[in-house]
Formats: C-alpha cells, structure tokens, sequence
C-alpha cells in the first residue's frame, strides 16, 4: 500500500516537472519532448536564466530552499536527477 | 596545429601590422577620417587606441572618457595618462546626469530593495556568478553583494526577474556611452573602435548596442591574454597593464573573473582555445595539468554562454 502511495506521490512529481519544463521551455513540443535521463543543458532545453525559473518553481511547488551549493548539475540537470534531489531535500525536511 | 602551452603566443609585430592594415582598410572603406575610441582605463581599449595611432597617426584619433558616478577612479586617471602618453586629443564627459535622467539608478535600486530594503545610496553593489568553476561545479546563476559600508555585507541568489530588472537597468550604462561615442564620431566623421576581445566576443560579455555597438571590432580576434601580450609590446602604460580586468560597471569591486568567467584569464583563453578548436579532453588535460571532469565541466559552461548569448552576435535578421 505504502509502496503504491510512494509510486503515486513519484508519477506525480514527474508529471508536475515534466508539464513546467514542456510549457516554459518547449512550447511547440508534446510531453514526449525529452527523456528522463535527458540532460536539459546538453539538449539545449533549459539555459542558465531557465535554471532560474526551475528553481524558483520547485523552491514554491516542493516547499524546498535549493541553497547555492546545490545549485549543480548533478542535482538539476535531468528529470531524473531533479526528483531524486527533490525527494532527499523533502525527506531531510521530513526527518 | 597541436596543442601546447604557448598555443596562444603571438608575433606581436606581425599582429600589429594585420590589425593596422585592417583599420586603415576599413577606414578607408567607410570613407572616415579618424577613430574614435571609448577609453575605459583598462586594457582592451588601451590596446585599440595604440592600435589607431599606429595605422592612423595621433592626430586622427579622438579618445572619450565617459565616467559615471560608480566608476572607479582608477578608470578615468589611467585613460587621460595613458591618451597623454600616446598624444591623442581627448575629452572627458561625465555620463552620470543623462543615467539619471533615464532611470538607471532608480529602476536599478527599485530591484534591489525588493531584495535588501535597507539597501540605500551608501552601498555598494555587486553581482556575480559562482567562483571557480575549475575547482567546483555549479550552474550560472548570479549573486547580488550589497555592502553597506560598515562592514555589512550580505548577498542573496537572483530570481529571473531580479537580475533581468538589475541587468536592463545597468546595460543603459554602456548604451549611453554609445550614444556618446557616436556623437563625436559622426560630428567628427570618424568611425567607432570597438574594443571587445574574443574571450568576450565568445562568451557573450558584452552590451548589445552598448560596447558591442561599434563599427569595427579591431582586437576581436584576440583572446584577453593575446591583448595583454600586445599591450606590453606596445607599450601601454604599467598601471593598466597591472589592473585586474573588471567590468567597472558596479559600485562594488569586482574582477571579470568573478562576474562573468569563474576562472583566470590564462587558463579561461587555452581552455576557449581547445573548445573552439575541438582539442581532445586527453590533449587538454596533459597540456594544462586538469583532469577531464575539470575539462568538460569548462566546455560545458562555454557551450550554455556560448548558446545562450548566440541572439546577441546576430545582425537583426529580416525576411
């Protein structure tokens, strides 16, 4: 049951960063625009002022402070590497 | 031609006479009489202005010092010596009235206090992007330092929206200058010197309109550290050959590096050198003494400004 709560609560979360990234960055594109693993620098997705609007969004949607330190690559720059971070700094909140 | 430390050394007498070829060429080309070269007291500008003596004779080069009330003082002491050594005619016009006249302060400070509210006319004001990235990796955003004066110093990440309304604001300063550099050029029918460098050009560190608002770009095939070598074989005075590059737009002290490249000039231009020459990681890396993950994360970063400030190179386009 957990696992079903968790898996619905990760879908979500991607749907919601997915449909930002898709509106603010790809407006002519379709959902299916990127992968989850996609890098949005190297893919020219989102640039350095976009990363701003990412993380503006994710501060107010998640209830997360991103300090300046986190602001990486290795955090940001995929779908996937945006949920894992997300999920720890909710999950440090949560502890 | 293989990579190596001194890939960017120069035949400073051969480059003198290409670049004053070219200026004498598009001079003639535009059927202008002299150059008109913004003199900022830094070294892109020194270099320009020698240049324009050497292929035109002093007496058809003009400097303007355009100053405003956040310039160094350094800034406008170093350009009249340095136009006094190269015995140009210079003026000197302090751009701080028509900057206030359109709000540069005003809507600038408007941003900050939206951010700091204490913030008032006693500070200063920097911003900047993340050091070191040779050392660190972290995304471009900036940083706004206010400092009060009193030893209170506080900074604060950037929104989109605060750093376009701190930018528009500030980029008025070089467009004015522009407005100003045309003036006298066209009074006089001269043509305007740019003094943008490759490192720049490359990196999208430049107004457009502003200091990319010229008519030629005499040193904008030179890397910063090529400029720096030329400066000496020309003989541009000490001080400004000593100053640490800045963009002298801020009230608060800050050096190129920390404002727009996050690394030395030295290693920024090999490393700009290798990413526009398509230089292997390996190659790299042995030559300079990084290692790949060092390498990549700079040509990423080289890649996002490069990309991201490809709208500000482009002539406007038209059907």
């Amino acid at each position: 049951m957990t696992e079903n709560i968790n898996r619905k609560a990760a879908d979500d979360m991607e749907e919601v960063l997915r449909n930002f990234i898709v509106e603010n960055f790809l407006p002519s594109a379709g959902l299916d625009a990127f992968e989850n693993d996609d890098s949005f620098m190297e893919k020219g997705i989102i640039d350095s002022t976009g990363i701003l609007e990412l993380l503006e969004f994710i501060e107010e949607t998640f209830n997360i402070r991103v300090e300046d330190e986190e602001v990486i690559p290795d955090n940001l720059d995929s779908l996937n590497k945006l949920k894992s971070f997300i999920n720890r700094k909710i999950a440090k909140k949560k502890a | 031609m293989k990579f190596r430390k001194d890939i960017l050394k120069i035949n400073c007498k051969k480059e003198e006479e290409q670049i004053c070829g070219f200026i004498r060429k598009q001079q003639l080309s535009m059927k202008r009489e002299g150059a008109v070269v913004g003199l900022s007291g830094g070294i892109d500008s020194a270099v320009c202005a020698e240049l324009c003596v050497k292929a035109l004779g002093k007496e058809r080069v003009f400097g303007l010092i355009l100053p405003e009330r956040e310039s160094s003082p350094k800034s406008r002491k170093y350009a009249v010596k340095h136009a006094l050594k190269m015995g140009i005619k210079t003026e000197v016009v302090d751009i701080t009235t028509v900057l206030e006249s359109i709000g540069t302060y005003e809507r600038r400070d408007k941003v900050i206090r939206e951010i700091f509210p204490e913030y008032d006319e006693q500070y200063r004001l920097k911003i900047t992007l993340p050091p070191d990235l040779l050392s660190r990796d972290a995304f471009n955003f900036f940083t706004l330092t206010v400092d009060d004066g009193k030893g209170g110093v506080k900074s604060a990440r950037l929104k989109k929206e605060m750093l376009n309304g701190i930018v528009a604001a500030t980029n008025t300063k070089q467009r004015t200058r522009m407005v100003h550099l045309y003036y006298y050029a066209e009074k006089m029918n001269y043509f305007v010197c740019g003094t943008t460098n490759k490192s720049e050009l490359m990196q999208g560190c430049f107004v457009k309109y502003g200091d990319a608002g010229v008519d030629i770009e005499s040193i904008g095939h030179l890397y910063k550290s090529q400029v720096c070598e030329l400066a000496e074989y020309l003989g541009v005075i000490e001080e400004i050959i000593q100053r640490t590059p800045s963009p002298d737009t801020f009230s608060f002290d800050v050096s190129d590096e920390e404002f727009y490249f996050r690394m030395p000039f030295d290693k920024l231009d090999m490393l700009l050198y290798a990413w526009e020459n398509g230089v292997s990681y390996e190659d790299v890396c042995k030559v300079m003494g990084l290692d790949e993950e060092q390498v990549e994360r700079a040509f990423r970063d080289f890649a996002a400004k490069h990309k991201a400030t490809e709208y500000l190179r482009m002539l406007p386009p038209f059907l």
